[in-house]
């Protein structure tokens, strides 16, 4: 079909499709790379320590410039020394996308006016593809995650400046924090801008399925051809004919409810879950249109695909061919997709998902950062001064240190100043202000809780 | 404090510990070209990130040769394939702008995504991007070696005829059209944006000021498009338009292909609109339904008040069109974008199939080194003019204004 | 050099007489003395007729068993008669390899071809696998009749027209200096009628007036002269550019002509163009092989109900800037559709299995897959 050529030749096709098995595989090896590198930059800061330990005996070593902020998660390998690095497991690392995904669409909320839709969805899918090759223990989704959106309002046309844009981000997030990681991300998304939503072609649908109920309807271009069997006025009638659902008062409305809904879940279920990996935009809207209203979706289908009705003479079946050999196939992957959607809770609303994340998030993931890239200057950006770039591993295995001047190694002492430390962090972060959606409300529960 | 004395040395740092990770770390991402060719083994995986490997995959797929040209904005490089020594490649590095704070600039972000999507015989090719190491943004782009139309235009010792006019016309607008079957505005088209390569093929290139289009409510920016080219709504400030303002753009290249010096050619926006006026006509509410309400209309002296052109001004202007060429021209140029051809109703018109017809591609006029100009056509920004007349760039891009 | 001088000199003895009859020259003036390119045996004129004018028949030369016929006996050109063989030879084999520099793929195929050639010529004259040398060429010269006499028309068309344009401009410089002669002829009766006109005036006018009439009399002739000059230029640049003209169509011509007789690559010879036969002209596609507008899954209309889009109607702005609903219309439609028969999970895999985008594309590989595999079960492997 014609306009399935013009998907196939868009970058999302391309490059960011996969099947169910190879999309497990890509996430199973960024997992294994990023626990392998991790594990590595870890021991790396623990020699570096050990080795100035033994050489500034006594003498308190100058805090490294650009290591301020985040320094105090490169200070765990010292219990590392003792048990083996937990490392976050691709569904740790998936969950741990979801949530900040999530915050993407509350922080796109948060600007006067909103940012559109279609900004915040673009920014969640560059962070889903970001996150096919990354790994949050590589870079944190905290750092990446404004980054993304401001990239998307570029690429969408949504155009602000970047002071305007960190003004809205809560928090102490300072712009140059905000653009640091973007070469990274550019590069993770291999320099595809372009996503393919399935917003616009819902709106597309919904026109088409007005104009039936309004006896404007068009026969599907196969079946016009070959059939007398769809006029405007029997596409209308059959329209018409379909059982009413609840509480829809006439067929205007309830194309508009069904409209509401698909959308609805568009904007949060379609975001968070793969279906942009698995499926085509045509078939995830059309998949939450089944959601929203099934006999109004299958109805719509029929007009396009024909009706499969036994009485219908053989010729017909045969001009119908291309199309009608789709229909079961089509109809597999339709419910395949709104399976996916309709499985989709969000992690706010589910005190069980949001315990698993504390955990992941708050505990896990603070452990298992690799120290060497918690710098995001370290990455390479040229705005970074050049004496954080010199070399990051250097600049966390300095930032481990300073605290303890005759720091022995001594895992209990270490263990207690680190969880001292965790919690004048978290008491600082709850008292910055309750708007932080940087995850910040994760840690901030954890501290109510103890 | 610029070094510390705990940052390790990292020979003597691998010498101590062993650690072989660290050690391939430094020698494979910055010395071995030939790493890459071990895709995803475990021991190339735990040196580099997997986005590295894969950006390092690209990169070694090509051997940058010697620069064609170089401009504030870019350098223009020859290259070749690493595997084949004769496919020839033009890549392109883009700046890092120190002024411009906020990351990778607009006209980057818009060339990679819309051509990243676009495949066509009359688009550019982007084969591929890749970042260097000193995390440039480098663009490979095909090479077309002939040059623009522009040369074309102004070399005096070029002769050609209207047979080769049709061929250069139709490959623009096929160009122009499968852009606008994608949804995506050139918004820059003009003779040296249009590279010619080596069979004689016309190539849309630039897409620095591109965008999609069509959404309803939407303002776009009416600073678009190098003035000489820009079509009267634009002038006069709309800010929603549609595909036919590129239809403007690609008239006024055909005027200047069969005059041999740009039709219109203001000085100031408000020049601009002058001397349109002074050839085509004044628009009014009669010839342009609306036109007195767009934001930057300004009424006409009553005292020069021009009458709409009609068919026999481009007949007489325009005599090596012939009449159906004219009446082409004349469906292109119209005032009122809602009356313009679109780029489809461009290639059902009737002059296509009249004779002369077009010249065969490889038969087509052509200047032999057109590759320094390729060069200086990809450095340069859009919406630019040549050098000389630079004041006329329509680049400062409002775009805060543009999203009201 | 000596060698040569030394035939020239044995000539009056040996060559004299023939060697099948013995009459010599003394008693025979008129002696004529031909050879046969067969074996190249000299004999004299009465020789020949007498023995082959009733048919072929074997050379009388002791040894020789060469069977001769009287039409192919001529004089000879060159004394020495090794060198007679070879320029005989060459003639030959140059005729039927006579492919022209403009056939080859590159110089380098041209240059392969003229030392094949060489060899060929070579091996004829020295005797070396003529048997095989000749077998060849005959198999050249039946496959490729038609290029060989292609050629042949466009060498003689060549020599022909060299010629032409020889006594083309011997024409054209005769036409010349006669064109110079008038010229000046001209020129010096224009000066003496106006000096004429001068002096008339001179002696008509009042004396105040004569530097006056002297210097506007010279400007007259130069200004006449120069406007002469101007014209001349003109014409001669004209027929100057339509020789050219003349001289680039006779070359195409020629050249059409000669590829549309060439059957393809020949066994014998290397690195020939392909010779594309000129594929008959299609009809000119402006959309270049697309269909506009054509779909598959809908029938966009030029209207659709709508409350959202309604008010774009009525506003005179977003009118009269040329904001098109057709365009939105296209655009949802398009996005409703496009992919919906787009399988990813079997395409995706096929494309995987085909193997050519492992670098281009981020999925994992198989390799890719067990590297992960291995690495997840042994944690501490690095």
């Amino acid at each position: 079909m014609i306009e399935d050529d013009f998907y196939r030749t868009s970058s999302q096709y391309r490059l960011w499709s996969f099947t169910a098995a190879s999309l497990q595989a890509q996430r199973a090896t960024t997992n294994a790379v990023a626990s392998d590198r991790v594990r590595a930059a870890i021991r790396r800061a623990q020699e570096a320590r050990r080795s100035a330990t033994s050489s500034a005996t006594g003498t308190p070593v100058p805090e490294v410039e650009g290591s301020t902020s985040t320094s105090t998660s490169t200070n765990h390998p010292a219990k590392a020394e003792e048990k083996p690095i937990e490392c976050l497991t691709p569904e740790e690392e998936q969950q741990t996308v979801s949530y900040y995904c999530e915050q993407i669409i509350q922080l796109g909320e948060a600007y006067k006016p909103p940012l559109p839709t279609i900004v915040r969805a673009t920014a969640i899918q560059y962070l889903r593809r970001f996150y096919l090759t990354n790994s949050p223990m590589t870079y944190h989704p905290k750092q990446i995650m404004p980054c993304a959106l401001f990239l998307a309002t570029k690429t969408d046309n949504y155009y602000m400046s970047l002071r305007q844009f960190a003004d809205g981000v809560p928090g102490d997030t300072t712009a140059e924090d905000i653009i640091a990681p973007e070469f990274v991300v550019m590069q993770s998304l291999r320099f595809t801008f372009d996503v393919r939503h399935p917003f616009r072609g819902l709106e597309g649908g919904i026109m088409e399925l007005q104009a039936l109920a309004a006896g404007q309807g068009q026969p599907a271009p196969h079946l016009a051809a070959t059939t007398q069997t769809q006029t405007p006025e029997s596409l209308q009638r059959g329209l018409l004919a379909l059982p009413l659902s609840s509480s829809s008062k006439n067929i205007t409305d309830r194309i508009a409810r069904a409209h509401h809904t698909t959308r609805e879940i568009l904007k949060s279920a379609a975001q968070i879950t793969d279906v942009y990996f698995l499926f085509t935009p045509a078939q995830i809207w059309l998949a939450a249109l089944m959601l929203a209203d099934r006999a109004l979706a299958e109805y719509y289908l029929d007009t396009k695909l024909g009706t499969p009705a036994p009485s219908s003479s053989v010729q017909e079946a045969e001009a119908a061919d291309g199309l009608a050999a789709l229909r079961p196939k089509l109809l597999r992957t339709l419910n395949d997709c709104a399976v996916m959607l309709q499985a989709y809770k969000p992690l706010a609303s589910d005190p069980d998902q949001m315990k698993t994340l504390r955990r992941i998030i708050g505990k896990k993931l603070y452990h298992c950062q690799n120290p060497e890239k918690v710098n995001l200057g370290g990455a390479g950006q040229k705005r970074i001064p050049a004496a954080a770039l010199a070399s990051s591993a250097a600049a966390a295995a300095a930032a481990a240190t300073p605290t303890g001047g005759v720091d022995s190694g001594a895992s209990e002492s270490e263990m207690e100043r680190l969880a001292k430390k965790r919690k004048l962090e978290t008491a600082a972060e709850s008292s910055s202000g309750s708007k932080d959606i940087f995850g910040g409300e994760l840690v901030m529960q954890r501290t109510k809780e103890r | 404090m610029a070094v510390s004395p705990l940052i390790p040395n990292p020979a003597s740092h691998a010498a101590k510990t062993t650690d072989a990770t660290r050690e391939s770390e430094v020698n494979g991402s910055e010395r071995s070209p030939y790493k890459h060719n071990m895709k995803y083994s475990s021991h190339v995986t735990n040196e580099r990130e997997i986005t590295e490997q894969l950006n390092d995959d690209v990169r070694h797929k090509y051997i940058k040769d010697k620069r064609l040209g170089e401009g504030t904005y870019a350098v223009v490089f020859l290259g070749h394939l690493r595997t084949d020594p004769s496919s020839f490649v033009a890549i392109k590095k883009i700046k890092i702008n120190a002024e411009y704070k906020d990351g990778l600039s607009m006209d980057a972000i818009r060339e990679v995504k819309y051509l990243q999507e676009l495949s066509h015989p009359n688009i550019i090719a982007l084969h591929d991007v890749f970042s260097s190491k000193d995390q440039n943004l480098n663009l490979v782009l095909e090479y077309l070696p002939r040059g623009d139309l522009e040369m074309l235009i102004k070399d005096t010792n070029i002769h050609y005829g209207v047979a080769d006019i049709k061929a250069w016309m139709g490959m623009l607008a096929r160009g122009v059209w499968f852009c606008h079957e994608n949804f995506i505005l050139h918004r820059d088209i003009k003779p040296n944006n249009l590279l010619i390569a080596a069979d004689g093929e016309v190539k849309l290139a630039d897409f620095g000021l591109a965008r999609s289009f069509a959404d309803p409510y939407l303002n776009m920016t009416h600073q678009v498009i190098t003035r000489w080219y820009r079509p009267p709504e634009l002038l006069f400030g709309a800010r929603q338009y549609s595909g036919v303002v590129d239809i403007w753009s690609m008239g006024m290249v055909f005027a200047e292909l069969l005059l041999r010096v740009p039709f219109v050619a203001g000085n100031t926006d408000l020049d601009q609109i002058t001397k349109i006026c002074e050839a085509f006509g004044t628009p009014n509410e009669d010839n342009w339904p609306g036109v007195t309400k767009l934001p930057n209309y300004l009424p006409a002296d009553p005292n020069h008040v021009v009458p709409l052109q009609g068919r026999d001004f481009f007949l007489r202007q325009f005599p090596t069109a012939g009449p159906v060429g004219a009446d082409l021209l004349m469906s292109m140029c119209t005032f009122d974008p809602k009356k313009r051809s679109t780029a489809c109703r461009v290639l059902q018109h009737g002059w296509w199939t009249t004779e002369p017809t077009p010249t065969d591609k490889k038969n087509l006029p052509r200047k032999i080194d057109g590759v320094k100009k390729m060069g200086a056509d990809l450095t340069r920004r859009g919406g630019e003019i040549e050098d000389s007349t630079f004041k006329n760039a329509a680049r400062q891009l409002n775009f805060t204004a543009a999203r009201d | 050099m000596p060698s040569a001088r030394e035939a020239m000199a044995n000539r009056g003895d040996d060559d004299e007489v023939c060697p099948v009859c013995k009459s010599s020259r003394y008693l025979n003036p008129d002696m004529q003395f031909l050879i046969n390119p067969e074996c190249y045996h000299k004999m004299c004129e009465s020789c020949v007729d007498r023995i082959f004018s009733s048919g072929p028949a074997n050379c009388p030369v002791a040894g020789c068993h060469k069977t001769l016929r009287k039409a192919r006996f001529r004089k000879q050109t060159f004394e020495d008669i090794n060198v007679e063989r070879e320029v005989d030879i060459r003639r030959r084999v140059m005729q039927i390899l006579n492919r022209r520099e403009e056939e080859f793929d590159s110089k380098r195929a041209w240059d392969d071809f003229l030392e094949q050639r060489e060899e060929i010529i070579a091996n004829l004259v020295h005797g070396t696998d003529v048997a095989k040398t000749e077998s060849d060429l005959q198999k050249y010269a039946s496959e490729n009749m038609r290029s060989i006499r292609a050629n042949q028309a466009l060498e003689a068309q060549e020599a022909s027209s060299l010629k032409e344009q020889q006594t083309h401009e011997q024409e054209l410089a005769r036409l010349r200096r006669e064109a110079a002669k008038q010229e000046y002829e001209n020129e010096r009766r224009e000066l003496q009628a106006s000096r004429e006109d001068v002096l008339t005036r001179l002696a008509a006018g009042r004396p105040g007036d004569a530097a006056a009439i002297a210097r506007e009399g010279k400007k007259v002739l130069l200004k006449k002269s120069s406007a002469r000059r101007s014209e001349e230029d003109r014409i001669r640049q004209k027929q100057a550019a339509l020789r050219n003209s003349d001289a680039r169509k006779a070359g195409q011509g020629g050249l059409t002509a000669d590829k549309a007789d060439i059957a393809g690559d020949s066994g014998l010879i290397k690195g020939l163009k392909k010779i594309v036969t000129p594929e008959p002209e299609k009809p000119y596609d402006p959309f270049g092989g697309m269909v506009p507008n054509k779909r598959d899954y809908y029938t966009l209309r030029d209207f659709y109900p709508s409350s959202y889009l309604d008010p774009i109607r009525q506003d005179t702005r977003m009118q009269a800037g040329g904001y098109d609903l057709q365009e939105y219309y296209s655009r949802t439609l398009m996005e409703a559709f496009a992919g919906l028969g787009c399988f990813i999970d079997e395409e995706v895999a096929q494309r995987d299995d085909a193997g050519s985008l492992g670098v281009s594309r981020p999925a994992a590989t198989q390799g890719a897959a067990q590297a992960a595999v291995s690495s997840t079960g042994t944690p501490e492997a690095s």
